[in-house]
């Protein structure tokens, strides 16, 4: 998902660092939210948790609206014919890395589930799983900003300069 | 000539003359052949199996000479 502005068309320039600092806070910030929220449904403290948690997860939400338009984004999703060969080069290769840890991730996750079954009868050693609409949401949104992100967040880590912006 | 206009007579974003500068990108025989028109040079003149000099430190030693 690559949101094109009227005044950036080829979207916002970022720094290496400010590009990685977004991946970062988005990967590490959502799971962390959902966590807290998670544990705020079994605790005492639950509200100054869920806030917490609620807080972090609408701060990986800004990291990520701000990545949606960037130039990383564009190069990430913009149709082939509108892209030049270098783009598309590095394109390419972030979408084959991008795939592969995707599809390791949907791999470990069914192990986890298997897992988890195999250990269902087991009382002492119980493993989570989403259960309720909540749980299924966060996993979706999740899984959905990481599907979008995840070639963007590959070129951020292989960007070595600041790129000219091209949108002003 | 700058960036901007090299990149629209070759057909290319500004910032991928931006990479050929800095050598992050080794362009593809088209792309060559287009820029080696533009300044009406041999293709030959991009492509090296060295690293190119700085082109400051080129300027320079001509302006000593």
């Amino acid at each position: 998902m690559f949101v094109r502005s009227a005044k950036r068309p080829f979207g916002r320039s970022l720094s290496p660092a400010t590009a990685r600092g977004l991946v970062i806070a988005l990967y590490a910030l959502y799971p962390i939210g959902c966590v807290l929220q998670l544990i705020a449904d079994e605790t005492a403290t639950g509200d100054a948790l869920r806030i917490a948690g609620l807080s972090l997860v609408v701060a990986a939400f800004v990291a990520f609206a701000v990545l949606a338009g960037s130039s990383l984004q564009r190069q990430a999703q913009e149709p082939e014919t509108l892209l030049d060969e270098r783009e598309l080069a590095d394109r390419n290769r972030a979408a084959y890395q991008a795939h592969s840890v995707f599809a390791g991730v949907v791999l470990l996750s069914l192990i986890y589930l298997m897992l988890r079954q195999d250990l269902s009868d087991n009382r002492n050693f119980e493993l989570w799983a989403p259960a309720t609409g909540d749980h299924w949401n966060a996993v979706f949104w999740g899984a959905a900003m990481l599907a979008m992100t995840l070639p963007a967040a590959f070129l951020a880590f292989r960007k070595s300069h600041a790129d000219e912006d091209m949108g002003e | 000539m700058s960036r901007r206009e090299l990149a629209e007579a070759v057909g290319v974003n500004p910032q991928t003359i931006g990479y050929l500068e800095r050598g992050d990108y080794a362009p593809s025989v088209e792309l060559a052949l287009k820029i080696a028109a533009v300044f009406s040079a041999p293709v030959e003149v991009l492509f090296s199996l060295e690293p190119f000099p700085p082109l400051a430190r080129t300027v320079t030693k001509q302006g000593d000479s």
